[in-house]
This record gives C-alpha cells, structure tokens and sequence, in this order.
C-alpha cells in the first residue's frame, strides 16, 4: 500500500488528528461539565431534604475552616506587606502617598484576598479532598458505602462543600482586615506615611459595595473548589499512581477555575 | 441457560448479565443461587467474578440483562428498590473496605440501615457492634475503639464482615474474603463464613481462590471462565469434572498441564 496517505500521516492525517483531538477534549469537557452538574443537582437536593448529617458539616468547618486561619492569614499579612511595598516603589514621586492607602485597600479587597485566599485553599483543602475521597474510591470505600445503603454525596461531598461555602467568606474577610492592615504597618515603616493619611486615601476611592463584591467572589470560590475537588476525587481510578494523577489534574482544574472565574468578575460585576 | 440449585426459590438470580469494559467480561450469565444455599464462584483472575458479585447491588451497572435479589429487579425497579434489595444484602469487600477515619464500632453502626439505626437507642447499638463482633470472634473490648490503621489484616477482614453482619441481611456477598491471609487466618476466615451461614441462615455466594475451602464449606460450585459458566454443580461433581479447565482448578498437576496446553482467558 506504499504511497497511499495512511491516516495517520500526510496533511490530511494532521487535520484528522486535529479533529478527533478536538472531538475529544470537546467529549470531555461536556462530560466533566454534566458530571459536575448532576453533582450539584444532588448536593441541592440533598441539602433540601436535609440529609446532610450536621455532625459532618461541624467536623469539616473546623478542619476547612479553623485549621485554615493561620495559614490563610500569614499569606495574607504577606501580600499586604508586598502590594505595599511595590505600590510604593511605583508611586513614589508621582502620586501623593495617601493614594497608597486606596492601593493597598482595593488591591486586597477587590483581587488579593479573595483569589489568593482560594489559591491557598485549593493547596490545603481542594487538594485534600480530592486525594481523600480518591483514596477512598480506589478502596472500595465509596463502593461500601453504597452497600450500607448510604450515599457518598450526602455523606462526603455536601459536608465538604456546604463547610468550605460557609467558611470562605469569612477567611477571606480576615485576610481583607490583616492584609489591610499589615498593607498599612509596612506603609508607615518603608514609606513613612501615617495611618491617618493611609485610611484617609482608603476613604477617598472607597465603594461599599467593594466588599460585597469581595464577599461574592469567595462564596463563588468557595463553592467551586470543593465541587471540582469532590468531583475528581470521586472520579478516581487506578490506584495509588492514579489518586496522584487525579489529585494532580484537580490542582489545576482548580486553580484555572479560580482563575477564569476571577476573570468574568470584573465585566459582570464592576461595570 | 439457567442455572440454579434445588431449594424453595431463588433469593438472587442472574438473568443473561452481559457486561464490558474494555473487553467483553461478562458475557450473558444466567445463575441463580436459592433460599439458604451457599454457591462458591471460581475462576482464574480478570474473569469478571467480582464484576458479577457488585451487579448484585448496583454498584455495576450490566451492559444488558437483569439481577433480581428476592424477586425484585436490581435494574428495572428505580431507586427505592435497589435501597431495599442493599438493605437486604451484607457485602463483603476484598480488602475490608473499612472507613478510614472511623472507628471499629463507627464501621459497624455503618452496617445498620439509617431508618433501622435512627430508632435504637445508643445501647441497642452499642449491642449490635458488641454481637457482630463476638460473631466473628473479636473482642469488642479491644477493638471498638481502634482506627482501622491499628489492625492487622485478619482482623480488618473481621470487621469488615461484623459490619457487612450488623445489618441481620438476608444474603451475604463474599469478595475475595481470604486473600492476602496466611493459612491459619484462611482456615479461620472460612470456617467463620460457614459458622455465620449457618447461625444466620443467610443465602451467600462467595467469591474465592481458595478452591479446596470453597469446596469445603459451599453447597453448590460453579466457575466462571472466558465470561461465560463453565461448570455448575456440587462440590463433588467439581472435584471429578473431566473438563480440563476445572481440572486445573482442583489439582496442580492439571494446572502445571493447562499452563501448556490451554489458554485460559
């Protein structure tokens, strides 16, 4: 058969390539996207008819919640630190200093706190659960359950996720208020300038509704790390490499979630 | 072809189950095990025995065909149904599938229906955890307590079985209970599963390697071969079958034999 264009070379192999790489991916987006619907649809339901057992939405604040304040907070006392730092290098004899107190103020409400808080969770809590409820896949744990006649998602998934709804909200208003304020220690040590004269420049470019927006951006967050985290850990297959692997794509489903979903904040709600 | 025993009625019946993954696994089964009955299933590795044993519940969907456990249908009944039939069903998993972050006694309230386990009292339950255990010779006192990770291998399968019996079921699935145990916790395993048979009057089927326990403890064998069922009958039968195949299962010279002449799947 020699000189005759085999499928899988010539210009016409690469446009089929092509295409069947786009079928699939295309194939397994939808697929990830109806699967992560339904999951949503059954968390709902299962909320509604309050079978979520209230013992485990307890257990899950306290480890996605309380267990996340040190580190939420260090990382955001760090990033107030340095969008002070580097709004001041910038601004330094170009704008009155005060403007600092609205960079440091807006930066961490509107973008920091939020998308860094999510990054941090994603790192300490999406990434748990995905390995947790893989491991518990490839055990045949999730498969017990079934056979006990109880249903992982009332049990695994709506704890994981009503707890880290409930909970992001309020990291990422502590990360606000330390991020702010150690935004404004680091002002008034490097640039000098006084904490009137920061929150006096905070007041001037300051919206109320800024913080609801910050508000918003976590609640969203804070749903859609554990969705994504729960849906591929319950996903898992192949062992131990394979939990690995799983935990490894959530990841970065994840953290471009959080991303794509900071994107479309902006043009829907701030203009 | 139907295969099934000799008692009242068939409490789990296998109806033409077709099922593939990646290749064919199973491929129309019909088998049906009676009130009471122990069936041992046999076959090499890969054969889909295990596939079979989890259509039971619902936690594999057949490609085509029908399971009915007491006279309900697994796949055409909807969701209450399939909620009654693993109410009804006591699973026992390969590896003991015990939850990871609960305790022994925790594993086993799992066993108890929600509705069932909502209206005990905390002493009823603590009972039942205490009786599951004594069933399969574990001291409550010293296990209870304990995270599955504080357990040796056999007792995990204990455990896994006290919370497969917590429930009082009506049919028990056995996975594998024997692999990775040495000998004396295989005897001991078996010997167990033909006590809690008898004590419970429960229907079971048993999936295993251990041909010379199953044949030992098990009314009825059959052996499941290339997906389809390659022999159904007594433990007798079994032993002085002429087919090659289950030749190779009762002694090792047949299998040294069949490791060279046959090809099994």
């Amino acid at each position: 058969m020699s000189g005759q264009s085999t499928w899988a070379s010539g210009p016409s192999g690469f446009a089929n390539r092509f295409f069947a790489g786009v079928a699939r991916a295309a194939t397994h987006v939808g697929e990830h996207a109806g699967q992560l619907g339904l999951l949503v649809w059954h968390i709902g339901v299962s909320c509604v008819r309050l079978r979520v057992p209230r013992r485990d939405i307890m257990r899950q604040l306290y480890s996605i919640g309380i267990q996340s304040i040190l580190i939420v907070l260090v990382a955001a006392g760090l990033i107030g630190i340095v969008t002070s730092q580097q709004g001041g290098y910038q601004m330094q004899s170009q704008l009155p200093l005060y403007v600092m107190g609205s960079i440091v103020v807006e930066s961490v409400i509107l973008e920091m706190g939020p998308v860094l808080t999510a990054i941090v969770m994603i790192g300490r809590i999406g990434a748990r659960i995905t390995a947790e409820l893989g491991t518990m896949k490839v055990s045949e744990q999730i498969d017990a359950l079934y056979s006990v006649g109880r249903d992982p998602v009332e049990i695994l998934a709506a704890p994981r996720v009503l707890a880290m709804i409930i909970s992001m909200p309020l990291l990422v208003s502590m990360a606000n208020l330390v991020g702010i304020t150690t935004g404004m220690i680091s002002a008034q040590y490097t640039l000098g300038l006084g904490s009137e004269t920061f929150f006096y420049g905070a007041r001037l470019f300051w919206h109320s509704y800024d913080m609801f927006y910050s508000l918003m951006k976590a609640l969203v967050f804070g749903a859609a790390i554990p969705l994504i985290a729960v849906h591929m850990g319950l996903r898992t297959t192949g062992g131990a490499e394979g939990v690995g692997r799983t935990t490894t794509h959530s990841v970065v489903f994840m953290t471009l979630t959080i991303l794509v979903l900071d994107a479309m904040f902006p043009p829907l709600f701030l203009n | 072809m139907s295969i099934s025993g000799n008692g009242s009625g068939p409490v789990i019946e296998y109806r033409n189950v077709f099922k593939a993954f990646d290749i064919p696994v199973l491929s129309g089964i019909s088998l049906s095990v009676e009130d009471g009955e122990m069936v041992a299933l046999f076959g090499p590795s890969g054969t889909g025995k295990s596939v079979l044993l989890k259509t039971t519940i619902a936690l594999v969907t057949p490609d085509r065909g029908d399971v009915t456990v007491c006279g309900e249908s697994v796949y055409f009944g909807g969701g209450d149904v399939i909620e009654r039939i693993r109410r009804k069903v006591g699973y026992v998993f390969q590896y003991a599938a015990l939850f990871d972050s609960l305790t022994v006694f925790e594993n086993i309230e799992m066993g108890i229906p929600e509705d069932i386990l909502k209206r005990m009292s905390a002493k009823e339950v603590a009972h039942r955890a205490w009786e599951a255990l004594d069933l399969v010779n574990l001291e409550p006192q010293q296990v209870l307590s304990k995270l599955p990770a504080e357990l040796s291998g056999g007792m995990k399968k204990r455990v896994g079985i006290a919370r497969a019996i917590a429930g009082r079921p009506e049919v028990l699935l056995w996975d594998e209970p024997t692999t990775g145990l040495d000998p004396v916790n295989t005897a001991a395993i078996e010997r167990l599963i033909k006590q809690l048979s008898d004590d419970l009057r429960v229907t079971s089927l048993l999936v295993t390697h251990d041909i010379e326990g199953g044949l030992e403890i098990c009314d009825r064998v059959c052996m499941l071969e290339g997906g389809h069922l390659r022999f159904c009958g007594s433990p007798e039968e079994f032993r002085v079958s002429s087919d090659p195949v289950v030749r190779a299962f009762v002694d090792r010279e047949a299998a040294a034999v069949a490791l060279d002449t046959l090809e099994i799947s």
